[in-house]
């Protein structure tokens, strides 16, 4: 039985975090559809789903086996490892240090791209624009399925946080459907930076319990640890934001 | 073998994208871990060395590649 005070924070986690790669996978998808039609998109999209499936029945099982406070201990650090990168970039983008993600100059450079790829390896452009279909959705899709373990597999909420996952991927295809092109409007750098807050503060909260922390409040310790992490991201943004506008003074 | 490559560099990209960062996340949750396991101090204080370690990695790591990119 979980409590919506740890439920809510991993299933908008997962949803959020889902949104950003779903939406990076769909721009590719896009591209190889639009170039060679629907069937190499679909078939390279559906392969590469079930490789993430395949990993997601063969990690479950593991998962069960392993010490729950050293899953704990685990997850929290490769979420550390994670979600703070994630905020550090986002922040960076925020401050202008990074450029911004632009979904519609990587939806041309992969036409593109995949258009010269077939000219010099000479090989049938469906199977090349398949590849490529598999490739983007699997390694996007290898973020959003380590996200959905680590915000779930602590608290068994795997189930509640895949929702959030599956949710973001029907939301995203059903804007593609309609829209018909790159989704450049979603607020990608927000989104990121708002999975970056409570990436790292359940990363902090998990390695905690790992380390046998009793944090205060119990599960209501993460609302806190986000919005700490909200206000680092802000003032590490801003920081960077200075020094750039010192050297062009 | 170029899908393999790619996955690995994904994954390796995932966790150690900042080789730096990564190193001083591990040191934070290292000295947390040595507080409380090591030293004996009360398992909260290693807590908040955690949470304020990670907080200032944050926006240390962010100032510095701000002041790196406008120096450059």
């Amino acid at each position: 039985m979980f409590t919506w005070s740890t439920a809510a924070p991993a299933i908008s986690a997962a949803f959020l975090a889902s949104l950003v790669e779903v939406v990076e996978a769909f721009t590719i998808v896009l591209a190889v559809a639009t170039l060679r039609g629907w069937r190499p998109a679909a078939l390279g999209t559906a392969g590469a789903l079930a490789v993430l499936g395949a990993i997601v029945l063969a990690l479950g099982p593991l998962l069960d086996r392993v010490p729950l406070q050293l899953l704990q201990l685990v997850i929290g650090i490769l979420l550390l490892l994670f979600g703070i990168g994630w905020l550090r970039k986002a922040a960076l983008r925020a401050a202008g240090v990074v450029p911004l993600h632009d979904e519609d100059a990587i939806f041309a450079a992969e036409t593109v791209h995949l258009g010269e790829e077939a000219r010099r390896r000479r090989t049938s452009l469906d199977w090349i624009a398949g590849i490529a279909a598999f490739k983007a959705v699997l390694l996007e899709g290898l973020e959003v399925v380590f996200i959905v373990i680590a915000v779930g597999a602590g608290r068994g909420l795997l189930g509640a946080a895949s929702l959030g996952a599956l949710a973001a991927c029907a939301l995203v295809l059903v804007a593609g459907a309609i829209v018909h092109r790159p989704l450049s409007r979603v607020p990608e750098n927000t989104l990121k930076f708002g999975v970056g807050v409570m990436l790292s503060a359940f990363g902090v909260f998990w390695t905690g319990e790992g380390l046998g922390i009793e944090w205060p409040g119990h599960d209501l310790a993460l609302f806190l640890f986000a919005a700490l992490f909200l206000a680092a991201g802000l003032l590490g943004s801003a920081l960077a934001r200075r020094a750039i506008t010192e050297v062009a003074q | 073998m170029t899908i393999l490559k790619d996955v690995l560099a994904e994954l390796v990209g995932m966790f150690l994208g900042d080789a730096r960062l990564a190193a001083a996340i591990l040191i934070v949750v290292a000295l947390s871990a040595a507080l409380i396991d090591v030293a004996g101090v009360e398992p909260l204080i290693g807590g908040g060395v955690l949470l304020v370690g990670c907080l200032s990695l944050v926006v240390e790591s962010a100032r510095r590649s701000g002041r790196r990119a406008a120096g450059s």
